[in-house]
């Protein structure tokens, strides 16, 4: 199933977008459209919508950020309710994968937790094909999917290490046997890694080598990559910002970065099944999560909000952000990964 | 004997159903898959980068495992049949917590415990960096799947030995390794193979250790990358692959084991008088306290460090803290044990309970069938699910029935059934010799009603082996994770997947305090059934109709 035909290195399209600078103009755009973020969805025609149906719900996002949510959102909507599957990503796209083959998606909404699970669904035809309008910004989003959540991928130092500046650093003398990464085969979020280092002629996947020439292990994931520095196993590790802010706050000894050249951003977009395009509940939570008012709920349950201007966790006021190209990651993960295990493997 | 034959063909007929409903749809179903969507992909499949070493990895694993755990599991069994052996009640009990422990948290305990950071390194400044080695990952397996053989070769012991033959042979001048190479081990060997046969399909599928202490040796195993691909299979390429891969697990299992029952099979026909006579040869008495101080020994390293490290990260605020009373919290503990877990525990309990019932009966009733020849390969079959990865047999539960049964307790049982059908059927086989067909025809003539004969004749000396079963089964569905996460609906979480759901996922503080949570809650009855267990090996001599008759084996 290897593509051998692809070339090893993609056109360049990584955003290197101060964060200072997208939070200057965000919300004037958001000030501009704030009329429509308020009002009830409603499906064209006369007819009121009815937002009344159990909809079904598969997400793989957190069950602190999706119980508050989806509590907020049957609250709005008396009548509405919604069951929840919430499992890790494999699970998740398992169940979607049995599904799909068995009597079809039982999901009228999916919320997955990176932007790859849902360019493949789409391409199958199971989702997509409508959005809610919105004012998440344009690299959160396509045409048939947009970003409600986002995580950034960030370095994590030990207690008596100095804390790296950028992403080289870490394969510096500094942080000789000491780095630890987490498994793009295992963590979608990791692969989102990969594919924007990748990408960046400034490291390529040369930059993989250089950390494991220097030293640098693997473990499964992000988490066990917080564990792991926090319990001063390793000296410095690239992790998810929440689960290393949620070590932090509960008091685990750790410094967290925002490397240059940026905290690599993740978005965790949401989508209508193809099966549910008539039904308004669906189309109303999709709506609902999108806005102002849902994205201050998903921020204030602890993870990072798709849109510019709710303020959610903890981001340094200098963190820069950049973006994999995940259209062109969908073609090059198969590849990308067997050069990665060519290196981090046994 | 029109009964008994009609007994015979029902029995052939609901196991029939059962393996054709929990392991063969299910499998077929997952063939057809790959067949339909992926043909042309497979030969690819079959010949990626990196595929021949993972293959070779877990062969080896499951290889070494196997003649590591067996050994060490039939000795810790030999050990504790001595009456005169010092603590004996408190080993039974200690040798068996791994299995109240989920294996991706007994790997975990071991990275606390000897790992870089660890225990012992912060106490005596000693760590073992061979612990995130493909040599760590076999010890943690082998640590996790010595219960098993201890429990089956225990069973076997129960109902095998020959105590008076073994004091005989002892009075007239046999030594005691001589006893024991001759005597035995021989009338072992069936529950011994059992159990190897056991563990090895075991390791054949284990995951969740390869994935948590081989990941930074980069170590890879079929069904880790059965993972990768099911991480990825929102591409029909990888899904196709992660169901390929399951599929030759399937046959690497099939190859295995269906020579290994072949050859075990006539033996488990061998037909002997039941003697009921459970006291086994005492032994010295210094033997028996080398012996404790060995169990001992094997008791602190390989569970009672990693599961005080475990204790210790379920009490501590948050990762990296020193367990010291100043970081104390039992926020942890909260998690775990609020109001909404309480009704998926109960929900838990009553799916195990009634999982592992289900299981001794099919589990039984395969031994049953296993001794003819009609019931040839029957015991192979349900070995079959037990080598796949708990995510993957979901997978095939759903595609085979997702559309009627899709979320619902049903579906999970199905799986838990499916998963552990060995479990209960390979302990109670390894200790069937005992059934012995004259004396069920002697109950039959003298007029016992075909159930009547099997409840007195047949289960009495069976109930050490049912018990241990059907223990070991609902033990293991208790904290069952990775199935059930897959299959889960509204009203139908389990323990585990509210408490992990509810957790961010990876927070190993609240995992460690389900464990112990789920440790303590089972202690409780485990320490019931053992003293079950002790009434009923203790009251079987007394309430034996006939005075036994020993006589001589004829074994192989």
């Amino acid at each position: 199933m290897a593509r051998s035909g692809t070339p090893r290195k993609f056109p360049i399209m990584t955003l290197r977008t101060s964060f200072a600078r997208l939070a200057a103009v965000l919300p004037l755009m958001l000030i501009a459209a704030c009329g429509g973020s308020e009002q009830a969805p409603t499906t064209g025609g006369s007819g009121a919508s009815d937002i009344s149906e159990t909809i079904t719900l598969y997400t793989c996002v957190s069950d602190t950020t999706i119980q508050p949510v989806i509590e907020a959102f049957e609250d709005d909507n008396p009548g509405a309710t919604i069951d929840l599957f919430r499992a890790p990503t494999a699970d998740l796209n398992a169940r979607v994968a049995g599904d799909v083959r068995s009597g079809g998606l039982q999901a009228d909404v999916i919320w997955a937790c990176d932007p790859l699970t849902m360019q493949d669904y789409v391409a199958q035809d199971l989702l997509g094909g409508w959005t809610p309008e919105t004012e998440v910004a344009e690299e959160l989003r396509t045409e048939d999917y947009v970003g409600v959540a986002v995580l950034y991928m960030v370095a994590v130092s030990a207690e008596g290490v100095t804390p790296p500046e950028s992403w080289s650093d870490l394969t510096g003398d500094a942080y000789a046997d000491g780095v630890v990464v987490p498994d793009p085969g295992f963590a979608a979020s990791a692969l989102g890694a990969l594919g924007y280092f990748s990408q960046d002629p400034d490291f390529g996947i040369e930059y993989y080598q250089a950390l494991k020439d220097n030293g640098a292990v693997q473990v499964s994931a992000p988490d066990d990559v917080t564990t792991g520095v926090a319990e001063g196993v390793y000296k410095a590790g690239i992790t998810n910002a929440n689960s290393a802010y949620a070590a932090q706050n509960a008091g685990s000894p750790i410094e967290i970065v925002w490397p240059e050249p940026g905290a690599i951003a993740i978005y965790g977009p949401a989508a209508l099944a193809a099966d549910a395009a008539d039904s308004d509940t669906a189309k109303a939570f999709l709506t609902y999560i999108a806005s102002e008012e849902g994205q201050t709920v998903i921020a204030e349950a602890g993870s990072y909000p798709a849109l510019e201007g709710v303020s959610g966790p903890t981001i340094p006021e200098d963190a820069s952000i950049v973006f994999p190209d995940w259209a062109a990651l969908a073609d090059q993960k198969d590849d990308l990964l067997a050069d990665y295990q060519q290196i981090f493997g046994a | 004997m029109a009964g008994a034959r009609y007994l015979r063909g029902a029995t052939l007929g609901v196991v029939t159903v059962a393996a054709v409903s929990v392991v063969l749809t299910p499998l077929l179903v997952m063939a057809r898959t790959v067949w339909i969507e992926g043909g042309a992909d497979v030969a690819d499949i079959l010949t990626a980068r990196g595929l021949s070493s993972a293959v070779k990895n877990t062969f080896l694993l499951a290889v070494a495992v196997t003649v590591l755990a067996v050994p060490l599991g039939t000795a810790l069994a030999l050990a504790l049949r001595r009456p005169n052996l010092p603590g004996r009640a408190v080993w039974r009990v200690v040798i068996l917590l791994p299995v109240l422990v989920p294996d991706f948290v007994l790997g975990y305990s071991w990275l606390r415990a000897y790992g870089r950071a660890g225990f012992t390194d912060d106490l005596l400044g000693v760590h073992w960096p061979g612990v995130q080695t493909p040599v760590g990952v076999t010890v943690v397996v082998v640590v996790n799947a010595v219960p098993l053989v201890y429990l089956i070769t225990a069973v076997g012991l129960a109902a095998r030995s020959e105590p008076a033959m073994e004091r005989a042979a002892r009075v007239s001048g046999g030594t005691a390794l001589s006893v024991l190479r001759t005597i035995t081990l021989p009338l072992l060997g069936p529950a011994t193979a059992t159990a190897a046969v056991l563990v090895f399909v075991l390791t054949l599928g284990t995951f969740a250790i390869p994935q948590v202490m081989g990941s930074p040796a980069g170590f890879s195993t079929i069904t880790t990358r059965i993972y990768s691909n099911l991480a990825r299979s929102s591409d029909p390429l990888a899904f196709t692959e992660a169901v390929t891969l399951a599929l030759l697990l399937v046959v690497i299992a099939v190859l295995v084991v269906a020579p290994a029952d072949a050859l075990l099979g006539p033996r488990l026909r061998v037909t002997r008088v039941a003697t009921t006579d459970s006291t086994s040869v005492a032994g010295s008495r210094a033997g028996g306290r080398w012996a404790a101080t060995g169990i001992a020994c094997y008791s602190v390293l390989a569970m009672g460090l990693p599961l005080l490290a475990l204790v210790a990260t379920a009490i501590t605020r948050a990762v990296g803290l020193a367990p010291t009373p100043e970081n104390w919290t039992l926020d942890n503990f909260l998690a775990v044990l609020n109001a909404r877990n309480g009704e998926a525990l109960g929900r838990s309990v009553m799916l195990a309970a009634v999982a592992a019932s289900v299981l001794v009966v099919l589990g039984g009733l395969v031994a049953a069938l296993e001794r003819s020849r009609s019931g040839r390969g029957l015991a192979t079959l349900v070995s079959l699910t037990l080598v796949l990865p708990g995510s993957t047999l979901a997978l095939g539960l759903l595609l085979a029935y997702g559309r009627w049964l899709g979320g619902t307790l049903a579906i999970i049982l199905l799986a838990y059934i499916a998963k552990l059908w060995a479990f209960a059927h390979r302990p109670i086989s390894g200790a069937l010799d005992r059934l012995p067909p004259d004396e069920l025809h002697a109950a039959r003539i003298s007029g016992a009603a075909p159930l009547t004969a099997i409840r007195t004749v047949v289960l009495r000396p069976l109930a050490p082996a049912l018990l241990a079963a059907w223990l070991v089964c609902f033990l293991t569905a208790l904290h069952e994770v990775t199935m059930s996460s897959l299959l889960y609906g509204p009203g139908s979480e389990t323990l585990a997947v509210v408490v992990l759901n509810s957790a961010e996922l990876g927070q190993v503080g609240v995992t460690s305090a389900l464990s112990v949570v789920i440790t303590l809650v089972l202690l409780i009855p485990a320490l019931g059934f053992w003293i079950a267990i002790r009434g009923l090996n203790r009251g079987k001599a007394s309430l034996s109709p006939v005075p036994p008759v020993p006589e001589p084996a004829h074994v192989g």
